[in-house]
């Protein structure tokens, strides 16, 4: 890397380490009474992501750090809310931010060594398949959709891992620029649709949808299947309306939550009092009132954001959301091998539909749909899937930059 | 290979159009919807905000508190001074039954979320006073209110005073209405009751203002047709239109009239031949010049008069019914405060306004009084004559009930016919003619002559509030 490059990566990993000390102060003497929890918890942060930053550009010196500082940028801001929303919830997570680090390199480096292995766009299916098929067997019920499998204590959703198998399934299938089989690919697509609305996940459902329209845009430039692929989005909407409960009731909350503010309203109702509490300025961390807000820590941890850092600071949140598209598709751009492209493309795509559903949802700008936000909510395999994707994004440019060199 | 990179450089657009969008969105929200939000009764901030925060004072226009928050025993307390008379205005605030009145209109101000700026929500924080309200100072004259209401000795009806060049709402009474302070033990009684004492009738009151209109008609002939002045008009007591007949009041004789003796006595037939004679449209802009059928502009709610225009006016029968304030016309009383204020403000618009400022705890004061508006409703010259024969209604018309001896009150009575019972009594006008310092209308339900019963009320207000302020 070059050395003025180097000094502004640095320089934005200095300025993340600052926020967190600071925040960490703030929550600190929240109380009126000095504890010194949140900067124990500050320093084990930026310990790991100085450790993960440093080594890790020593050993990869062909990595993309951008995606790593950014994203170590929106976990600390997390981990801020989550502290100051409910303290032992954000220690779990800071394990689960460690564990997410650790296993962002180890796929960066499979990643840089396997990802051409030529194991066919079938194997692919098959894994995404059983991935999503298997909470339906053994899985547990959570927040009104079947799509969690429990070990003990700990609930993993393996339609996060399925969204990095079917970004793989489709790059693969679609490498040559053509569907060779539409009956067999369109079957498969809806098989993995089918299966995700069966767990009721329909966030999912709708993420899937959309990555798969975009990467077969992408792949084909076939305008008629897009177009078709639209339209296909507001019959299944409007069939969704008809046939599932839920959907009814989200599209009646988003389009007037006024009318039944106890119920139906009641979660777009109270994010949206916190983000007006927060106005340009907010009313500064601890101040507002999350407690307010349901399924705070999860689904509308960016409204608790709002409230306290206001327009200013979620807008910047925002920013840094797109920067970390923003670098993904840079990936995707510099990458000649069609597979890797469209791999790279797809695991970008997935992040950028999810984060502007559910801040768009919490928002009321579009219908509110359960997903996490990336980085940012409380959940484990929320936490090391996001890691594992933007490391699978880190190997493949580590690879097309190492191939570079070396030929 | 290019076409990809092409496709992928799209989806890059589309992904920035997106963000750019919830940035766009809550910049939208944050500006403007923002605050309605913050004061919305469902927040439940507001409610903590309520628990913690010492809610302002109103106080009425020389400084006497009507509505503050004091302690007894250790809690919160709202005291209310004013009794009965200031209920329906100042209204309640009250977790249980939520809220009313100025209480609910300023409740933003009230409790000291309103406040925009942040530089001073900083500073009221770190002066220690943010847990305190603003102050609203109304324009209501507690006296002058207390008056007015008790000369209403319990019957049904509502009066509104203004000063005639601001707008100033002086007082601003619904009768029959309830204390305040004891509204929470009253509740059952006071929802239930058929007089309906919770309801504010000077603002949300419709009525049909009855011959009273005939002020906006006498404008409107004036003003497009000035040669009725010198004319006369022969009547036989009815008049057909479209084989409907209408009548004058019993105490007309058939003959022949000029405008003075036509408006003095309240003749319909003749006010039917006056109105017909202006073109229909600038009849229905005449009307919607003086504010009907307009928007609310003033800072309280107030229901919106109305006066039927196409395609809900019926046909020449409807029109002629709404020259003499009847069929399907319906004012409110400060409504009809306002045609008297803008006749006496030389055919000025004047809009009522109840909030002279708010003060924050820092001191810091808000005026809240609009600007004195320029645009002319009628032309000083109609003005000035329709003036004339206001004076003379109340000198020797149907309004002599309302004269004071030694001042010029103008006025027009009116006594609108209704399907509840016997006519709503109205008394329009103010005094003195010269120099008007009060212009105000007055109600009351189903009391039959608007001058005999409507008229002492008005003449009661008008001669309170000129002593005052001579003294």
């Amino acid at each position: 890397m070059e050395p003025r490059t180097e000094a502004i990566y640095n320089k934005n990993i200095a300025i993340t380490a600052l926020v967190g000390i600071l925040a960490a102060l703030l929550l600190a003497f929240r109380e009126g009474v000095f504890s010194p929890v949140p900067i124990y918890g500050s320093l084990i942060f930026i310990v790991i992501m100085f450790v993960g930053h440093f080594l890790t550009n020593h050993l990869f010196p062909k990595q993309d750090p951008a995606l790593f500082i950014l994203c170590c940028f929106i976990c600390q801001l997390g981990l801020v809310m989550l502290y100051r929303i409910d303290p032992e919830s954000a220690a779990k997570q800071l394990i689960w931010f460690g564990i997410g680090c650790l296993l962002y390199f180890i796929s960066s480096f499979v990643c840089r060594t396997w990802i051409e292995i030529k194991v066919g766009p079938f194997i692919f299916f098959l894994v995404t398949f059983v991935l999503l098929a298997s909470p339906l067997i053994f899985g547990v019920e959570r927040y009104g959709s079947k799509s969690w499998i429990s070990f003990g204590n700990f609930l993993f959703q393996p339609s996060e891992l399925a969204k990095i198998t079917f970004s793989l399934f489709l790059a693969d299938t679609l490498k040559e620029h053509k569907i060779e089989d539409s009956i067999k690919f369109f079957g498969q697509i809806f098989v993995v649709l089918g299966l995700l609305a069966f767990a009721r996940d329909l966030g999912g459902a709708m993420l899937f949808y959309f990555a798969a329209l975009i990467i077969i845009f992408a792949a084909t430039s076939r305008l008629d299947l897009t177009v078709l692929g639209l339209i296909g989005a507001v019959v299944a909407g409007l069939l969704g309306y008809q046939f599932f409960g839920h959907v009814r009731v989200r599209t009646k909350a988003w389009l007037n939550p006024w009318e039944d503010v106890p119920g139906k309203g009641y979660q777009i109702v109270q994010s949206l009092f916190a983000i007006a509490e927060g106005g340009f300025f907010g009313t500064g961390l601890g101040l507002g009132r999350p407690d307010y807000i349901p399924a705070v820590t999860t689904d509308f941890i960016f409204s608790a954001f709002f409230e306290e850092f206001g327009f200013l600071g979620a807008s910047a949140l925002i920013v840094v959301y797109f920067l970390l598209i923003y670098r993904g598709i840079k990936i995707s751009l510099t990458i000649e091998n069609s597979f890797l492209c469209l791999s790279a493309l797809g695991i970008t795509v997935f992040f950028g539909i999810q984060i502007f559903t559910i801040i768009g949802g919490v928002i009321k700008l579009i219908p509110m749909t359960g997903v996490t936000l990336p980085f940012m909510s409380y959940g484990g395999s929320s936490m090391v899937m996001s890691f594992i994707s933007l490391g699978i994004l880190n190997g493949i440019i580590m690879r097309a930059l190492g191939g570079e060199a070396d030929g | 290979m290019d076409k990809l990179k092409r496709n992928i450089k799209l989806i890059f657009v589309v992904f920035s159009v997106l963000f750019i969008s919830l940035i766009l969105y809550l910049t939208y929200f944050t500006a403007v919807e923002r605050e309605q939000l913050i004061k919305s009764s469902y927040n439940r901030r507001l409610w903590e905000q309520e628990e913690k925060v010492m809610r302002g004072t109103i106080y009425d226009s020389k400084g006497r508190p009507l509505a503050e928050t004091g302690f007894e025993g250790g809690t919160k307390r709202r005291i209310y001074n004013g009794g009965k008379a200031i209920g329906p205005l100042i209204g309640y605030s009250d977790r249980v039954l939520g809220r009313a009145g100025i209480e609910n209109v300023f409740n933003g101000e009230l409790l000291g979320v309103s406040e925009q700026d942040p530089v001073t929500l900083l500073r009221q924080k770190i002066l220690g006073v943010s847990e305190q309200g603003s102050d609203v100072y109304l324009t209501i004259d507690l006296d002058l209110q207390k008056t007015a209401y008790d000369l209403f000795q319990g019957r049904k009806g509502a009066l509104v005073a203004l000063e005639p060049q601001t707008g100033r709402i002086l007082a601003l009474v619904s009768s029959p209405g309830y204390d305040p302070s004891t509204v929470k033990q009253d509740w059952e009684k006071l929802s239930k009751d058929e007089n309906k004492p919770l309801i504010n009738r000077a603002t949300q009151g419709l009525y049909p203002p009855g011959s009273a209109f005939k002020i906006i008609t006498l404008a409107g002939a004036l003003t497009y047709n000035p040669e009725i002045e010198y004319e006369k008009f022969y009547t036989p007591g009815y008049i057909k239109v479209s084989g409907s007949i209408i009548r004058d009041g019993q105490h007309l004789w058939p003959g022949e009239y000029d405008l003075n003796t036509a408006f003095r006595y309240s003749s319909n037939t003749v006010f039917i031949q006056i109105g017909q004679r202006v073109e229909r449209e600038k009849m229905i802009e005449m009307a919607e010049a003086f504010g009907f059928n307009a928007s609310n502009k003033s800072d309280i709610p107030i229901a919106k008069s109305t006066f039927p225009r196409p395609p809900v006016i019926g046909g020449d029968v409807e029109m002629a019914e709404s020259f003499i304030g009847q069929g399907r016309i319906l004012s409110t009383p400060v409504q009809m405060a306002q045609v008297a204020a803008i006749i006496a403000n030389d055919g000025k618009m004047v809009t009522p306004y109840i909030a002279q400022k708010i003060v924050s705890p820092l001191g810091t004061e808000i005026s809240k009084a609009p600007k004195a508006s320029t645009t002319q409703v009628v032309s000083s010259e109609v003005a000035r004559k329709i003036k004339a024969l206001m004076v003379d209604v109340v000198k020797s018309g149907t309004g002599t009930a309302a004269a004071i001896s030694g001042i010029e009150v103008a006025g027009k009575t009116g006594s609108a016919e209704n399907p509840h019972g016997q006519a709503h009594a109205w008394f329009v006008g103010f005094a003195p003619a010269e120099n008007p310092k009060i212009a105000v209308a007055v109600v009351v339900e189903n009391a039959g002559s608007g001058g005999s019963v409507a008229g002492p009320i008005a003449r009661g207000v008008i001669s309170k509030y000129l002593s005052d302020i001579i003294r």
